[in-house]
């Protein structure tokens, strides 16, 4: 039997997940106090059908790397509809994870470019308070204005760009901590 | 007239989905084609369905897409006698026309007087005034700078809207709510069009009340017949971009058609119009409407015209170019419904921020009524130089209300995979109420933004944890190093070892 712990909501929550397999293909999951007798039928590139008990869902499994601090692959799993990205994480990993307090939001987060542009305005300077998505830097980029908003609730501790600069993929633009 | 010769080789002046879509028509026609491409589109699936395909310079679309000069030069190589500009690049600019005309080729779009007297909005604006066509209420000519524009719209009265005098596809434009807000906007639109087509004079008009976006498909061709296709509402827009088209429009109906039919046509007249284009209305709450501007291309959404007419755009613009005659009003016959969603990459979830990148895995759905015109394939990469539309997906059905069924099924059929789509945001908008009622307008997205970001549904959250669980527990599995192998018994059935070792594994039966 094997135990990972899920982290959702960009590791806001983590939810503990323990697998075990009864034959091929075949498992027995325990998830929130429940055991689910599953059933997992491999198709092509990340599409999997799955008979949880007897009800019949495709899984879309879509591998991204992860931003920020959390380098592990993010999984977006979709079912019907809903995606949920998901980082699923073995019992090594979670160690090293929670030694290195890198699991969640707290603590300095970067704001970087996520394509390459030019910056058109930077609307904070450092010390100034900031909500969870509030814009912080206008990037022209693809010919549109995008903004670009803040991580997290906190204060903006390093502004890296000025108005005007070109900047590549992934130049970091500011910090909030 | 003497009959000339018919076009023998077209060079289609574009990438993306409208490349594509240009090529497949004339490969039905049996006409070869050249297509271009730059740097970063090499691997670009235009170049790959084309007859010959020449490189006309690095990525930035100034320097390949744009370059008049490198095209007709690519044309000349590759002995191409014609040239389809698409959507986009240089589709709406004269000059070009003229330097293919210059060059002794067929410029496969409306003459470049036509393009002149409509690709410069201001001066459109007053054609259409003294052929009699209804125009938004809004400054004559260009405005010098800020302070015109605030005497401009005081003198109006709020909202009114920030235009590119050579605008197009929503860039350079802003509506401004109050006056505090002049300014920046009006700074903000003068970039956008600068950078967007190297001209940033702006005008202003009048924001009309809850106004429906809705344009007239006209064809004419060079012996002085002028014919409308039927309307497409393109209402739902996203900062003045359209992300769903559909025909008929829901506010539409047969004599409001035909009169907004006639002024099209009109409008067409009046400039000496051939080929495709499309005369673009507002119409207000109390259902009177007014010009816009004249697209002199094709449009993006043209398949939503020709999923109601069973007419092919493209064949038709090849066939004007030739000399031929177009079809008779009394002949063009609307049937069903059709509605359009653009595809593209960017994150909803992230105020739409564009995503370009590799696309890991794509496929595309099918089934009843659904047509996918897209320009991209799995393993491709999207490139961050240009607009991120994938693909445009349409589902046509007898009613609308089944339309709107089938597209939102296929919508959560479409898989991209590496980058983040929009599929799940437009389906959001198809399912919404007010697009369901029909009763929507241009303020759609902006009104309901909250609502059509739905949050994913949490009952389904354990089966996705299932999922990434058990995934996560195979991959491991079949990862770990093989232990003790099975001995070779002299005789031993390869089969059974193998079956053995898928057992082990786990999983992919």
């Amino acid at each position: 039997m094997t135990t990972y712990v899920a982290l959702l909501d960009g590791g806001r929550r983590e939810e503990p997940v323990e697998v075990r397999r009864t034959g091929p293909g075949a498992y027995e999951v325990r998830l929130r106090g429940e055991v689910h007798a599953v059933d997992a039928f491999r198709h092509d590139h990340g599409t999997i059908s799955l008979l949880v008990d007897t009800a019949s869902y495709t899984a879309m499994l879509d591998e991204r790397p992860g931003g920020g601090r959390a380098p592990a692959p993010i999984v977006h799993v979709k079912v019907r509809g809903s995606t949920f990205p998901i980082e699923i994480l073995g019992e090594r990993r979670l160690r090293m994870r929670r030694a290195t307090g890198a699991l969640t939001l707290d603590g300095r987060q970067e704001l970087s470019a996520p394509l390459p542009g030019r910056v058109v305005r930077v609307l904070v300077k450092v010390g100034d308070a900031v909500r969870a998505g509030q814009p912080l830097v206008v990037l022209e980029a693809l010919r549109m204005e995008n903004e670009l908003g803040s991580p997290k609730d906190g204060r903006v501790v390093e502004v890296h760009v000025a108005d005007g600069q070109a900047v590549e993929a992934k130049t970091k633009l500011c910090a909030v901590e | 007239m003497t009959a000339r010769k018919p076009i023998q080789k077209i060079l289609v002046a574009n990438r993306g989905e409208i490349a594509v879509r240009v090529i497949r028509t004339c490969r039905e026609m049996g006409i070869p084609t050249v297509a271009v491409y730059s740097d970063a589109d090499r691997g670009s699936l235009h170049v790959r369905l084309a007859g010959e395909a020449v490189h006309v310079g690095p990525s930035p679309a100034r320097e390949s897409y744009l370059s008049i000069d490198r095209i007709v030069a690519a044309a000349r190589r590759t002995g191409a006698d014609a040239i389809h500009p698409g959507y986009g690049f240089l589709s709406e600019k004269a000059e070009f026309a003229r330097a293919v005309e210059a060059a002794g080729l067929v410029f496969i779009g409306p003459r470049p007087e036509s393009m002149e007297a409509m690709g410069v909005k201001t001066t459109a604006r007053r054609h259409m005034k003294a052929a009699g066509v209804p125009v938004v209420p809004g400054s004559e000519g260009p405005l010098a700078d800020e302070m015109e524009a605030r005497a401009f719209a005081s003198a109006i009265g709020y909202p009114v809207m920030i235009k590119a005098v050579a605008g197009g596809g929503g860039k350079g434009m802003k509506k401004v709510e109050r006056e505090a807000d002049l300014a920046a906007l009006w700074a903000s639109a003068k970039r956008e069009s600068a950078s967007a087509f190297g001209d940033d004079r702006l005008y202003v008009e009048k924001v009309l009340e809850r106004p429906r976006h809705v344009e007239v498909q006209v064809f004419a061709d060079e012996h002085g017949n002028v014919v409308h296709l039927g309307e497409r509402e393109c209402s739902v827009q996203r900062r003045q971009q359209k992300v769903i088209e559909e025909s008929p429009s829901p506010i539409v109906d047969e004599p409001l058609r035909r009169a907004m039919g006639e002024v099209a046509v009109r409008a067409a007249r009046a400039v000496d119009y051939r080929g495709a284009g499309t005369v673009e209305f507002l119409v207000d709450a109390g259902g009177a409407f007014h010009f816009l501007e004249m697209n002199t291309r094709l449009q993006v959404e043209h398949p939503v015209t020709e999923l109601v007419t069973g007419l092919d755009l493209v064949r038709m613009q090849i066939e004007v170019a030739n000399g031929g005659r177009i079809l008779r009003q009394d002949e063009v016959v609307r049937r069903g419904h059709a509605i359009e969603a653009r595809i593209y990459a960017e994150d909803p979830a992230r105020k739409f921020l564009p995503s370009p990148g590799k696309i890991t895995y794509l496929r595309v759905p099918g089934g009843p009524g659904i047509r996918d015109d897209g320009g991209v394939y799995g393993g491709w990469v999207v490139p961050p130089f240009y607009d991120p539309m994938l693909s445009k997906l349409l589902a046509w059905a007898p009613t609308r209300e089944q339309a709107v069924e089938r597209l939102i099924r296929a919508l959560g059929d479409y898989v991209v995979h590496g980058i983040a789509i929009n599929a799940g945001w437009l389906a959001a908008v198809l399912d919404h109420p007010a697009f369901r009622s029909g009763d929507y307008d241009t303020g759609f997205c902006a009104r309901y933004e909250a609502e059509l970001l739905r949050p994913p549904d949490p009952r389904l959250e354990p089966i996705a944890l299932i999922a990434a669980a058990v995934e996560a527990f195979r991959r491991e599995q079949e990862e770990a190093p093989v232990r003790a192998p099975p001995a070779a018994e002299p005789g031993g059935s390869r089969w059974a070892r193998l079956g053995r070792e898928r057992a082990l594994r786990g999983g992919g039966r």
